[in-house]
């Protein structure tokens, strides 16, 4: 039987390795469609892997939250870091799910104009960053430093909302997520 | 790829190994831990890069060590030569196998040492003339018997990790306790860490003992006296002043009894500031109201941005067979122009203000016959 720690270390390289190849994949997809990069026959297997690795990386996401929790030294959320790291992630799931979602209900309408690659794109960019930025977060609460030391993050601030204000963002967000479900899926039976 | 492109790539490569010997250390240290000594060598990255240590190691004891009886284990380390950043680390090991070798798998706790902590592994930050340091541990052995200690030391270079290890074991005899000797309670754990601006209450549980005095000291000061209260059989309590900043003392207890008086070894207490606190379920609210309003929003963004099909009265493109033979073609003539039969043409100007294409289907050949204000034109 493995401790937490390690098994948050196992889950974190998951999640950080496939939503690394997502972004960068995602990156290629960007460049294709914007014809910066003129290589067309390159484009399906950059959606693919785009997303193959988003998927994963999305699969073992909870894991790594959830060993996180499990493994921080002390009880419960103590640090302002461990806090970041909740809201890092959290975000990035939501980059995730929302970029997932979208390739799944809209299939191929996703790279139909500049307009909806772009946005696509660059979600899941927000995706990758977000996670990286977590992971960097994990780097600075164990050793104390990390790559993305150089940008001066301020990980020991912590902006919380009221509970009032979360929970209405709450509301907003499942409407707004039952609301672009049922719109998908009416465009996607139009298809 | 072409003879320089593979140039490139092989050239880029090799650099990429070459400047792995200089960055898989881990120049700001480990942090202090109950480590074995496979992390002397790993944790500089791959063991087999790391340099024999010039530095001289000693580990020392009382001479007298009782089963169940903390005891104080000091390590001295010479002629350092340490690394730009100053960090070393000392490990305290019962073998040399480099897995199962900390004190705790041979029956030992670590109950602290000079760092504040309870690791048998510690690391300090020395200034680079400094050659010389000592640490120490105060163990318990939790059964009579030898054992044998080892100290291991590792730290950066110039350009390389160094490591190095006592060759031989500093062998330490837990005996059997006297009876009736004063002592502290065998289950008995110091308290390591203490909060800023406030007075601390020592508990100590003892055996055997009829009065109790605390001794404290900051680094360099000098011994100053505790009150000690009587708080049940057995059970003291001692009050250390409050810490104003965050920093370490020393502590000790006298014990005594109807057997000898004894001295427990130097206890090390570290005042820190109080914990953070945040309220868990206002984060938790947040994190997931975040994960839906930002899924939410994509959805929301991208449904509203993806291009909706163009339904047409005149695509028929899903009434074309899938493969075009000429059977299926010849077919299809008869169906389509029995269809365009069936609809009214389109006036020379379009369609009729507020028409649309399928009100033109069905009641165009109305609109002609001039049922609708319309008429031929």
């Amino acid at each position: 039987m493995i401790s937490s720690q390690t098994f948050h270390v196992v889950s974190t390289e998951l999640v950080v390795g496939a939503f690394s190849v997502s972004g960068l994949s995602f990156l290629f997809c960007l460049l294709l469609h914007l014809d910066v990069l003129k290589k067309a026959d390159w484009k399906p297997m950059f959606d693919n892997v785009a997303h193959f690795t988003l998927a994963f990386g999305l699969a073992a996401t909870p894991f790594a939250v959830l060993s996180g929790l499990s493994s921080s030294p002390g009880e419960g959320l103590n640090s302002p870091i461990l806090v970041n790291k909740m809201f890092l992630s959290m975000a990035g799931m939501g980059f995730a799910i929302g970029v997932f979602i979208s390739r799944w209900r809209l299939s191929q309408s996703v790279w139909a104009t500049s307009k909806t690659a772009t946005v696509h794109c660059t979600t899941g960019l927000a995706a990758c960053g977000s996670m990286l930025l977590t992971a960097s977060a994990g780097g600075t609460f164990l050793r104390g430093e990390s790559l993305l030391d150089v940008l001066s993050l301020p990980y020991d601030a912590v902006l919380l909302f009221p509970t009032v204000i979360s929970g209405i963002g709450l509301a907003i967000g499942i409407g707004l997520l039952v609301l672009g479900w049922l719109r998908m899926n009416a465009i996607s039976s139009v298809h | 790829m072409n003879f320089n492109h593979r140039v490139y790539t092989v050239l880029f490569l090799s650099l990429l190994l070459i400047g792995s010997t200089y960055g898989a250390a881990e120049p700001g240290g480990n942090g202090d831990a109950t480590r074995d000594m496979q992390c002397g060598g790993a944790c500089h990255g791959d063991a087999a890069l790391n340099e024999t240590s010039l530095a001289t190691l000693t580990l020392s004891s009382p001479s007298t060590v009782y089963a169940g009886i903390p005891t104080t284990l000091t390590l001295t380390a010479t002629n350092l030569s340490l690394s730009s950043t100053g960090i070393v680390g000392f490990f305290l090991l019962t073998d040399t196998t480099g897995h199962s070798d900390t004190p705790k798998d041979a029956g030992w706790d670590v109950l602290s040492e000079s760092n504040g902590g309870a690791s048998n592994y510690v690391e300090q930050t020395l200034p680079s003339s400094q050659t010389e340091t000592s640490v120490s541990w105060v163990v318990r052995s939790s059964s009579e018997g030898m054992t044998s200690f080892y100290a291991a030391i590792h730290h950066g270079g110039s350009s390389k990790p160094f490591f190095a290890v006592t060759s031989t074991g500093y062998e330490v005899e837990a005996k059997e306790i006297p009876e009736n000797l004063p002592r502290l309670a065998a289950d008995f754990i110091p308290q390591s860490t203490r909060i800023l601006d406030v007075p601390t209450e020592l508990g100590l549980q003892t055996e055997f003992t009829e009065s109790v005095q605390v001794e404290w000291k900051v680094e360099g000061g000098a011994i100053m006296s505790a009150q000690v209260n009587s708080s049940g059989d057995n059970m003291w309590s001692a009050t250390i002043p409050a810490a104003l900043q965050p920093t370490s003392l020393q502590w000790r207890a006298i014990l005594q009894g109807d057997g000898p008086e004894q001295t427990t070894p130097w206890f090390t207490l570290t005042a820190e500031e109080a914990g953070w606190e945040i309220e868990e379920f206002a984060v938790y609210l947040q994190a997931f109201s975040l994960l839906f309003l930002i899924a939410g929003a994509v959805l929301a963004l991208q449904s509203r941005l993806a291009p909706l099909p163009v339904s047409s009265k005149y695509d028929q493109t899903d009434l074309l067979p899938q493969r075009l033979d000429e059977e299926s073609i010849v077919e299809s003539v008869p169906q389509e122009s029995s269809e365009e039969s069936e609809i009214a043409p389109l006036p020379a100007g379009g369609l009729p203000n507020g028409w649309n294409e399928d009100q033109w289907k069905w009641y165009g050949h109305d609109y002609l016959a001039g049922k609708y204000g319309g008429g031929q034109e």
